[in-house]
């Protein structure tokens, strides 16, 4: 069984009277990617600092690679950190900051290797103040990786970017799962925690709503699923003939399913009756529309 | 340029400065230090003698008389010296500003129908020494009325040194280095809020680094600059305008020991300054809060001799007038013993003040 890297047992922060981080408790595999997801003000940023160690908890167990992040002195070594809204000295340029932090952290990886890796070679020479927002991403991200951590922690590490920018991240962090790493991922894009983790917690308000992969959640939450079918009215009728149940939207014919396996049944006594039609689609429920639905019936819940 | 847009950019910037309550306060209370401050100097509500040594090497009843006529004058706090003291000496090695020398054919001259030549010493800046000449001359002339009515039998004459060839920026040269040295704070107060609003200290925080290793990073970068500068300052004034500096290798080091002392001083002031200032507002008015009392009272731009007795007691409490004054002893007399505690204990007090701001700076999000 794989070593636990992360291990959160009750974690509580409170500012005043408000509870940012509610009793959260989960734990990370070595090689696992597991990402926290959840709404603005959710807790996530909040519960990564502290097992970042910059921000101390109010109460609640937290172990870094056997560590207490609070109090350790060495776990900084031992991690990779791309936080939110990453910033850096505005006149200094990417090999400046990567080879100042191969100093301090004592590391011995390959300053241009770790550029390249992020797309980022080019613009070794440049500012960080003429940095797009999407080479400032890959700057952090690379000096997330130039002590080769055994923990990584990417909070929001695509947000702002544009979709090309997003993906050669993405592909960063595959590279970085098939070596080995774990990784604690926050992200406000389901499709990438859909894309990523091995794992997920949903955080709503200081608390964990639900976690698991990714299809666990989708099966537990999901509404009915869809078939889409686009034809014409022969199909209609041989639908209404045949006692399925739908609904015609525009060109196309929808028909909700109680059991994702009913699609092949449709399908097949369409064709058994030789119904010509022009082309299905199976629609499911995504992460994100059961991420979505979850968190909106929370805030709908409260306010009644 | 629509004046609706003006005006909503105005409401804007209005309700967020105003919501800012220390930056309000600053704003408000700034101006108010500003003008009690220059009031005080300038308003001559009060005035506070200043220290005149006399040493009467000719004692009769006329001599005594000008002493006692000086001293119940009220415009000199006036300090006897025994005759058999080397005044010259005394004067370099307690750094005294204003001597009169009553010399010791000043009685036989009068007796014999002669002039009563005395001696204006010491060792001070142009104004105070123009001021010191003036007041003196005033009291010797009234002595002279009441006596004679009319002939001016008691004559003084100035041998006042400023600096060492008597040019004012032999004064000015020792403050300028004081400043620069005290605008290095400046640097902290600013980057402290900076760093922390744009999360660059817990950027940092990853890379390993120990405050203490940022600030001491720091202040080495601003010591060299420091360096440079001053080296330069030096130049411009020896090269450019003559000045007249006591530069050995012993005033040297002196001097770079205060500076590093003073750097130790006021980057710790600056981070301290800089921990209240939690917005952009706030930053540049702590600023100029802690900076600009310290510019005007510890002597940098103007002495304070004629300041209300209060300020001066003030400016004793300021750390740039011991930074100042040493650096004057140093670079202006050559004088080292005679500041050599007070360096210690200006080094002693950086370091501990040093110790305060490194345990209450933190690197963690509040």
């Amino acid at each position: 069984m794989p070593e636990t890297v992360i291990d959160v047992s009750n974690l509580v922060k409170s500012y005043s009277d408000l509870r940012a981080v509610d009793g959260i408790s989960f734990s990370i595999k070595r090689g696992e990617v597991f990402s926290l997801l959840g709404p603005n003000g959710a807790g996530k940023t909040t519960t990564v600092e502290i097992l970042e160690g910059v921000r101390n908890r109010t109460s609640g167990d937290v172990r870094v690679l056997n560590e207490d992040p609070e109090k350790s002195r060495t776990l900084t070594f031992k991690l990779g950190i791309l936080p939110q809204d990453f910033s850096f000295i505005y006149n200094s340029t990417p090999k400046e900051a990567l080879t100042f932090y191969k100093h301090t952290l004592r590391a011995s990886g390959d300053i241009q290797e770790i550029l390249e890796m992020v797309e980022l070679g080019d613009k070794a020479t440049t500012p960080f103040q003429k940095l797009s927002g999407g080479q400032k991403q890959k700057l952090g991200l690379a000096l997330s990786l130039v002590n080769d951590p055994e923990v990584l922690f990417l909070d929001e590490p695509t947000s702002g970017l544009d979709p090309r920018a997003r993906r050669n991240i993405w592909n960063v962090i595959k590279t970085l799962k098939e070596r080995g790493k774990s990784i604690l991922l926050t992200t406000h894009y389901l499709e990438e925690a859909e894309l990523l983790a091995d794992r997920v917690a949903i955080m709503n308000k200081g608390k964990i709503i639900d976690s698991g992969t990714p299809m666990e959640i989708v099966e537990r939450h999901h509404e009915d699923d869809n078939l889409i079918i686009r034809g014409d009215g022969q199909v209609e009728r041989d639908l209404a003939a045949g006692g399925f149940q739908f609904q015609r939207d525009g060109s196309y014919i929808k028909l909700r399913l109680k059991n994702i396996r009913d699609a092949t049944s449709i399908i097949n006594y369409l064709s058994e009756h030789k119904t010509k039609f022009e082309d299905f689609t199976l629609k499911r429920e995504s992460l994100e529309d059961v991420f979505i639905r979850m968190v909106g019936e929370i805030e709908e819940d409260e306010t009644e | 340029m629509k004046l609706s847009r003006v005006s909503a950019y105005f409401s804007l910037h209005a309700r967020s400065y105003l919501r800012s309550r220390s930056a309000l306060f600053f704003q408000i209370a700034f101006p108010i230090i500003l003008i009690l401050l220059f009031g005080a100097i300038f308003s001559g509500s009060s005035y506070s003698p200043s220290t005149l040594v006399i040493q009467n090497e000719s004692p009769s009843t006329v001599s005594w008389g000008v002493v006692d006529a000086i001293n119940s004058s009220g415009l000199f706090k006036v300090q006897l010296i025994p005759q058999n003291e080397n005044l010259s000496n005394y004067i370099t090695t307690n750094s005294v500003q204003a001597a009169l020398l009553i010399p010791s054919n000043f009685t036989s001259n009068l007796y014999s129908g002669g002039l009563g030549f005395v001696v204006l010493k010491g060792h001070t800046n142009p104004t105070v020494a123009t001021a010191d000449y003036e007041t003196l001359n005033g009291i010797l002339t009234q002595i002279n009325f009441r006596a004679s009515n009319t002939t001016q039998k008691l004559v003084l004459s100035s041998q006042v040194a400023i600096g060492n060839t008597g040019k004012t920026i032999d004064y000015y040269v020792p403050g300028l280095i004081g400043f620069t040295v005290l605008s290095t704070m400046f640097n902290m107060v600013y980057t402290v809020p900076n760093y922390r609003r744009e999360r660059l200290f817990r950027q940092l925080s990853f890379s390993g680094l120990t405050k203490s290793e940022w600030i001491t990073a720091n202040m080495l970068f601003s010591f060299l600059m420091l360096v440079l500068s001053d080296v330069i300052l030096v130049a411009i004034g020896i090269y450019a305008f003559g000045a007249s500096l006591t530069l050995n290798a012993e005033t040297i080091l002196t001097s770079a020991l205060i500076i590093f002392g003073g750097l130790f001083f006021f980057t710790s002031v600056g981070i301290l300054a800089g921990l209240v200032s939690d917005n952009e507002e706030t930053v540049s008015v702590v600023g100029n809060l802690v900076m600009f009392p310290m510019m005007f009272l510890s002597g940098v731009f103007f002495p304070l001799t004629f300041a209300p007795a209060y300020l001066v007691t003030i400016s004793k409490f300021l750390p740039l007038t011991y930074f100042i004054n040493s650096l004057i002893s140093v670079l202006d007399y050559g004088n080292i013993s005679t500041v050599a505690i007070q360096i210690v204990w200006l080094l002693l007090g950086s370091a501990i003040l040093f110790a305060i701001a490194v345990k209450l700076f933190s690197w963690k999000q509040k």
